[in-house]
């Protein structure tokens, strides 16, 4: 399946570093162009932006003790919106852009991972992806979710990640693609 | 009906005005020993006056900024010392405001185009941390009863965020508040402790009037046409009253509700589109 990437220019931010190199090893497989070092100088390149939310393994929210705890994780949200919004202008001149959100899959279904920092931040993120779906949605941009849990592996998720950006995915925004290996056991 | 919630000692935090005037009124009419948290003095004692008649002796106010961790500990300290060990712990705050002049008292209005990164951490410390902080703050004493309830006033646009609207900040943040208390729920329900989270629709309160005028200022049409459009969502055909939402908020704290928990459920006259 030819997923249309070719010359498509990628910044991918966030603090998991194995899930980064690996949507930057599986978009430049389908030839799109990978920012060097993803800065507030790439973002305003950029058709393609990839966020990767931080991973706090067995996170409990009750047992968080001092509230910068809970910035922290909101952070990787907030670094999100600033290189998305730094990306928008270029996308919306050239009426295509992608915007694809790494989280937790515990956001939609308690059973489908452990990590309830990141459950939390996923979901300002999901409702964000609503936001800029109806905002700017028209002018040919996406926004959308993939949600990890079990044990997906970086490639697991990169794997959606890259159909998420690809030209086939052009009408689904506001969405979330569960990676779980089948875990979780909410509906919707 | 016997709730069951005589005697206990329930913090209703915003309870001078609104949604969380209404439920410490039902409260004190159930018998509870109500604390109301507010930062404005003077509609603190105007809710203080009301309630003494119905509970005398049983209800007590404090001023405070609920969206603090510190002064929400003084609150829930004070409240012990005053009445006893907490059981129900209502969290009420509102989003930021974040232009008053400009936008009216409402919620926090913006669009991902205009609004800055930091605005998103302002509207995270009045709804996340203000909830998380009260639950945190009331939780060892429900362990120690073996029952608590603890029980959120969101906003229907945690599962539906509110694209027609200039509603960014609460579309961004009313999820991970729905989400937290889901989360707590599972943490808590085998101490006995209950943890659910609403889902507010359009209820008539004071500030939802000055946001209909700010949006009809707006969209350059009249508060009146704002208002029936607002209404023509509602399939009841109408808004709701605080006192309607209180009642769903005294049956999720009362003794029956014992196996109602995790939930997020709408009071918006079904207004709400979500399976």
């Amino acid at each position: 399946m030819d997923l249309q990437l070719k010359g498509r220019l990628v910044s991918v931010i966030g603090a998991d570093q194995g899930t980064q190199a690996a949507c930057r090893r599986v978009l430049e497989g389908e030839g799109a162009v990978i920012a060097a070092a993803p800065s507030e100088l790439s973002y305003p390149l950029a058709d393609i932006v990839i966020a990767v939310g931080g991973v706090r393994p067995g996170s409990d929210l009750l047992e968080v003790s001092d509230p910068d705890d809970l910035y922290a994780a909101w952070d990787d949200m907030t670094d999100a919106v600033s290189a998305y919004r730094a990306a928008l202008p270029r996308m919306l001149e050239n009426k295509w852009g992608r915007f694809v959100w790494v989280g937790s899959a515990q956001a939609k279904s308690v059973d489908a991972e452990a990590d309830e920092l990141a459950a939390m931040t996923s979901l300002g993120m999901l409702g964000l992806n609503k936001v800029i779906t109806g905002e700017v949605g028209s002018n040919g941009i996406t926004a959308n979710a993939v949600l990890r849990g079990g044990i997906a592996t970086d490639e697991d998720v990169a794997n959606a990640v890259t159909f998420l950006c690809s030209e086939g995915a052009a009408y689904l925004s506001g969405i979330t693609i569960t990676v779980d290996g089948g875990i979780g056991s909410g509906i919707f | 009906m016997d709730y069951g919630i005589a005697g206990r000692v329930a913090i209703v935090s915003g309870g001078s005005r609104g949604i969380g005037r209404a439920i410490a009124t039902t409260f004190a009419h159930e018998g509870a020993k109500v604390v109301i948290a507010s930062r404005t003095q003077s509609n603190l004692e105007e809710t203080l006056a009301e309630l003494e008649e119905i509970a005398p002796g049983r209800v007590h106010g404090i001023a405070a900024s609920m969206t603090d961790p510190e002064s929400v500990k003084r609150v829930v300290a004070e409240s012990r010392d005053r009445f006893g060990p907490i059981s129900i712990a209502i969290s009420n705050v509102i989003g930021h405001v974040i232009d008053a002049a400009k936008e009216g008292s409402g919620p926090g209005a913006g669009t991902f185009q205009g609004m800055e990164a930091e605005s998103y951490r302002e509207e995270f410390t009045q709804l996340l941390v203000s909830s998380w902080a009260l639950a945190r703050e009331c939780v060892p004493d429900m362990k120690d009863q073996g029952w608590g309830r603890i029980c959120n006033i969101g906003s229907g646009v945690a599962r539906e965020p509110s694209t027609h609207l200039p509603h960014l900040l609460p579309n961004v943040v009313r999820p991970p508040v729905a989400g937290m208390h889901r989360l707590m729920a599972a943490r808590l329900a085998s101490d006995g402790i209950t943890v659910n989270n609403i889902l507010t629709g359009s209820i008539l309160t004071e500030r939802n009037r000055s946001y209909w005028v700010w949006l009809a200022k707006e969209r350059n049409i009249t508060v009146a046409e704002a208002t029936q459009d607002m209404t023509d969502r509602i399939p009841l055909g109408r808004f709701g009253e605080p006192s309607e939402m209180a009642a769903l908020v005294a049956f999720l704290c009362s003794d029956q509700a014992r196996m109602v928990t995790g939930q997020s459920i709408p009071v918006g006259g079904g207004g709400s589109l979500h399976l």
